[in-house]
């Protein structure tokens, strides 16, 4: 399946605005992130929230063909 | 009037959109960029927004706002882009027939925005930048959206225009270490 990934703040400034990628199905926000992680091992560190679609998402949410994934860092205010 | 804008925030903008016959109260807060954070002095503020997703949040927050307390109208506006220190990048005006529900309104609303609305800001220094808020420990659950508690969570509701202060400060500590 085919799903268009988007990244913000530092994300978007390591890994670009996107990318579309083909994934196997059933994959979840968390191991499409932990794909991409795999390549650039610095991104493991980093602290990520997932929107499907533009709804927030827990990492286990599976994704479906033709899916945005947005990974992004916590709200800057993402205070308790 | 709910908005992502890369214009100055009109504050009297937000007041004619919340405005309300039946209301005998209308609450502004803005946010305003502050010159020193964290012992540097801060030259330029850049907030960067999933804007389509930022509005959805802000609109579903308006919503909760109206469905939890008795308010007439809500507008909130945020910007993005470069923000000159001392500008207002966020503004949430609310009215409501008595203040009490609209102080405490807005207070929750500026809390609940801090946490979910996918807006991040960066902060440019002489010699370097740095983004504001948590940026390691991997992968993390979905921001509590519940709506928490009584509607007394939203205390010292007096911040009517203020500034983003002490979260602003805390955030800015918590986000050093991982550097």
């Amino acid at each position: 399946m085919q799903v268009r990934l988007r990244f913000f703040a530092s994300l978007r400034e390591r890994l670009g605005t996107g990318m579309v990628r083909s994934l196997r199905q059933g994959t979840t926000a968390g191991e499409a992130w932990e794909a991409l992680a795999r390549e650039t091992p610095a991104l493991r560190a980093m602290r990520v929230r997932f929107a499907v679609n533009e709804h927030y998402v827990d990492p286990g949410h599976r994704l479906a063909d033709g899916d945005e994934l947005a990974v992004f860092p916590p709200v800057s205010g993402g205070s308790p | 009037m709910i908005a992502v804008v890369r214009e100055p925030i009109d504050p009297g903008g937000l007041l004619d959109a919340v405005g309300d016959p039946r209301a005998g109260a209308a609450v502004l807060f803005l946010g305003t960029t502050r010159s020193r954070n964290a012992g540097r002095t801060v030259e330029r503020l850049e907030y960067e927004a999933f804007e389509t997703m930022a509005v959805k949040e802000m609109r579903r927050l308006a919503a909760q706002a109206r469905r939890r307390w008795p308010v007439s109208r809500v507008a909130m506006v945020h910007r993005a882009g470069v923000v000159p220190v001392g500008e207002a990048s966020v503004a949430i005006a609310v009215s409501a027939g008595h203040r009490a529900e609209a102080f405490e309104a807005a207070r929750w609303l500026i809390d609940r925005l801090k946490e979910i609305v996918p807006i991040w800001k960066k902060e440019h220094y002489r010699g370097g930048a740095v983004w504001i808020g948590p940026q390691q420990g991997g992968p993390v659950a979905l921001p509590g959206r519940a709506l928490a508690g009584a509607a007394g969570e939203a205390r010292g509701a007096g911040a009517a225009v203020g500034n983003e202060g002490v979260a602003g400060r805390r955030r800015t500590a918590r986000a050093r270490p991982g550097r």
